[in-house]
């Protein structure tokens, strides 16, 4: 995997009483494109601060490349970027300004990905900010920090008041990053983005990271979602090894299977088996289950 | 997302505790502009009340009350500054010729500034579409602004009013209530005129800065027709074309005129029709004079943040520095004739010589350099405020997560605030000196150089003093500063009156300031001022490292 990106080891941050951040231990190899998921002030943002220097941790320590956030901040963001979600740009200066400005302070700019990523976002930089949308701020700051072609990327839900078009842009770009070897780590909770976009996924919950892997291992240590029509009647599922969550409608019978599928298999072949599915939960399903939504029948009826 | 919620809680809670949602607008506005009438009610009383206390305890004999009158009645330079003078051989009719002009021009800033800030500056910063989104439109918020800012006048006239006629009360002082309380009606026109010159500047102009650049020229242009009025020119009609003149047409005290209440009061009321139906014919956010939204991009001084600062400020900077220039010139230019007046005077040659001065127009400068003073340290506290409003917006951010540490940017703005504030002495030397050596005044450049270079430690050292605040408690840099500026200038001014204790006029930073031109100034002092600023300084920027940063 080569060098580490991003290092965090017990990082914690209380506010008085509030702690928005416990114990967090976290670290991103070089390349990686990970996202992170929580809903709000579960502290995402709280950790990205943290991450930029942006505020000061109550214990704890993060490195980027190997450059403490805290000690060295100016040398550990010569090679990241961050996109915040809320962008509060100088109103009185132009689109291109704004460039101009943030990629001299960078010290690196690629000025002919500029003049791409510009067409490509379809964004006017002869504008003074304070006539631009939300969402063309949004774009603004996103550029900013592509056109460095950093070698971290830091977003803060970045696609906040972009519409689909931009999304859809926006994904096109971190495919690119990706391919450059760049490393990205994205904080969200639109859950298809990180779904399409990103190698491994964090779920924080409540200032606790609650599960870190690749969605295939996420996937594999929870629950199968299991629907069956049988010729029978459903027999008694209590007993069997892994299941839960079982529901009966009928002659359908839903439920979660978690480690092997083979004794439940075995107990519903008695009754005679029409038709079986099963797939993996979504990320969707992932998150809820995190998030005490434990009662995940609500699967999306079958397709055809 | 989140926000139509929380303005919907927010209206809940109001409708729970029985107030209506609809007047939100305006008990948002007249919240923040009594706190600041009532803080600068205190400023207008305590300085009408230490200037007729003054007066009556400097002139006591009849003889020497119609010296002074003699020699000032006739005075076209000193007229031209600050009206003609009318019973001057009266406590009333002194105080009323030495505060009336100047508070006037005070309260008509605070006005612009007041009217423009929680007009324009509200619209600006976004908080008046969550407003506008529940049930007021834009017209209703308009009115409902301009009713807040109403009550704003009434504090400041009411805080007025009350120390006016508290101190009438005094033998020495004896004015009426009646022409006490009609003495803070014309004491606090000026400010509600410019609070509607305001609103309406806010209505043309999509930002806050440039409203307040509108105000300001229409408040140049009344005081520029006033003048010409008031210099002996015969041109005394055009008093009527300047909403200044119209308040001096008032002459509380001497010859109570309450008929010239009715263009004020009809341009106050114009003012705010224009606005409110101004304000419902544009879409929020909007201007009603064609806003230039795009430009060629200039990027020269964009090349890192203390280019980005420049940028930032050379527009107010500017501004200021152009006012200051233009009244130190207007004081050097009466500096000959105001001086010559002071040396007729014996009791007045006493309390300058006590100061350590002679008499003459170095001893008038060595006063008024205390106003240039006060003038340069508004200016620290804007630098301050404007590095902090750059922390609170989150726009610091987009520079701190660049490869650019917080000490060079704190001390970045620092520095460049100091060389500002110098830049604010020299130029009051020079501008003091032009106008006084037009009148062959005989100070010499140097000495008014100096004098120019005398007032930077005192404001440099509330700069330092707001650095330090911005280090430990960022949420209330702004307010501290202001309130060391006013503390000392009050400090001051009461202290010159009344006899105060020398561990609290020692709390003055304008108290340890010598009376240039009229005495020597005192590098040592001003040394230390310097270096209790930078120390400051020093102890905010090594605090500023080690804090979070702090949203609003």
């Amino acid at each position: 995997m080569g060098v580490t990106a991003i290092r965090i080891e017990g990082l914690s941050k209380r506010y008085g009483s509030v702690h928005a951040l416990t114990d967090l231990g976290l670290e991103v190899a070089e390349g990686e494109v990970v996202g992170y998921l929580g809903p709000n002030g579960a502290g995402k943002t709280t950790t990205i601060r943290l991450l930029l220097g942006l505020i000061k941790p109550t214990s704890g320590r993060a490195e980027i490349f190997g450059l403490d956030c805290q000690r060295e901040p100016v040398e550990a963001h010569k090679r990241l970027a961050y996109v915040a979600g809320e962008a509060s740009l100088w109103p009185s200066l132009t689109g291109a300004e704004t460039l101009h400005l943030l990629g001299r302070v960078q010290g690196r700019v690629d000025v002919a990905y500029r003049e791409e990523l510009i067409g490509r976002f379809d964004l006017d930089p002869s504008k003074k900010v304070r006539a631009y949308s939300k969402g063309n701020r949004q774009k603004l700051i996103l550029l900013a920090a592509l056109m460095t072609r950093p070698d971290l990327l830091v977003l803060d839900e970045p696609t906040n008041g972009l519409d689909p078009l931009m999304e859809q842009s926006f994904r096109h770009c971190i495919h690119e990053v990706k391919e450059r070897g760049q490393t990205v780590f994205l904080s969200s909770h639109i859950l298809s983005e990180v779904e399409a976009l990103c190698d491994r996924v964090g779920i924080l919950r409540e200032g606790l990271l609650v599960e870190m892997g690749t969605l295939a291992e996420m996937r594999h240590l929870s629950a199968l979602m299991v629907e069956a029509t049988l010729d029978g009647s459903v027999p008694d599922l209590s007993k069997v090894r892994g299941v839960s969550a079982v529901a009966i409608d009928g002659r359908v019978v839903r439920c979660q299977v978690r480690g092997s599928i083979e004794p439940l298999l075995k107990v519903l072949a008695e009754s005679g088996v029409q038709e079986l599915l099963s797939r993996e939960p979504s990320l969707e399903e992932l998150f809820l289950a995190y998030y005490g939504a434990s009662e995940t029948e609500d699967v999306p009826a079958r397709a055809g | 997302m989140s926000l139509p919620v929380q303005a919907d809680l927010a209206l809940d809670r109001r409708a729970a505790a029985g107030r209506s949602p609809s007047t939100v607008v305006a008990r948002q506005t007249a919240r923040k502009a009594v706190r600041s009438g009532v803080l600068w009610g205190y400023v207008f009383g305590l300085y009408l009340a230490t200037q007729a206390l003054a007066y009556a305890t400097s002139y006591k004999t009849v003889v020497q009350r119609v010296r002074l009158a003699k020699e000032f009645e006739s005075n076209a330079g000193v007229s031209a500054l600050v009206g003609p003078a009318h019973e001057i051989q009266t406590v009333a009719g002194f105080t009323v010729w030495k505060c009336l002009a100047v508070l006037t021009i005070v309260g008509a800033v605070w006005g612009l500034l007041a009217g423009t800030r929680l007009l324009r500056g509200e619209e600006e910063a976004g908080r008046w579409e969550l407003l506008l989104a529940g049930q007021t439109t834009r017209r209703a918020a308009a009115a409902q602004a301009l009713a807040g800012l109403a009550a704003g006048v009434a504090a400041l006239w009411a805080v007025t009013a009350l120390i006016t006629a508290v101190v009438g009360r005094s033998s020495k002082v004896d004015f009426s209530v009646g022409g006490a309380l009609f003495l803070a009606v014309a004491v606090v026109s000026g400010a509600a005129m410019f609070l509607a010159v305001g609103a309406l500047a806010s209505q043309f102009a999509a930002t806050r800065r440039q409203a307040a650049a509108y105000g300001g020229a229409a408040l140049g242009v009344s005081y520029a027709i006033r003048m010409v009025a008031d210099s002996g020119t015969g041109l005394d009609w055009l008093r009527w074309a300047s909403p200044l003149g119209w308040v001096e047409q008032l002459q509380p005290l001497t010859a109570p005129e309450p008929l010239a209440l009715l263009p004020i009061a009809a341009f106050i009321v114009v003012l705010a029709g224009v606005t409110v139906h101004l304000a419902g014919a544009r879409d929020l956010g909007a201007s009603t004079l064609p806003d230039r939204a795009s430009s060629r991009p200039r990027t020269r001084l964009l090349s890192g943040p203390t280019g980005l600062n420049i940028r930032l400020m050379r527009g107010s900077v500017a501004t200021w520095g152009a006012a200051i220039a233009a009244y130190s010139l207007l004081l050097g230019l009466v500096a000959k004739s105001a001086g010559s007046a002071i040396s007729s005077s014996p009791s007045l040659v006493k309390v300058f010589e006590r100061l350590g001065a002679g008499a003459g127009a170095d001893a008038y400068l060595g006063v008024v350099f205390l106003i240039i003073a006060v003038s340069v340290a508004f200016i620290a506290v804007g630098q301050i405020s404007a590095a902090r409003a750059e922390e609170a917006t989150g726009r610091l951010e987009h520079l701190l997560v660049r490869p650019v540490s917080r000490t060079s940017w704190l001390v970045g703005r620092l520095v460049a605030a100091a060389v500002v504030l110098l830049a604010g002495g020299v130029i009051a030397g020079v501008f003091s000196w032009l106008g006084a050596a037009s009148q062959h005044a005989g100070v010499s450049f140097t000495r008014l150089l100096e004098a120019g270079l005398n007032i930077v430690p005192p404001v440099v050292c509330i700069l330092g003093i707001g650095g330090f605040v911005i280090g430990i408690l960022p949420r209330a840099a702004v307010v501290a500063t202001y309130g060391v500026l006013v503390w000392s200038f009050l400090v001051e001014l009461v202290g010159g009156i009344v006899n105060v204790n020398h561990w609290v006029l020692d709390t003055s930073v304008f108290h340890q300031m010598a009376a240039a031109p009229a005495v020597s100034a005192n590098w040592a002092t001003g040394g230390v001022m310097v270096a209790v600023g930078a120390v400051a300084s020093a102890l905010g920027v090594i605090a500023f490292r080690r804090r979070d940063l702090q949203g609003e």
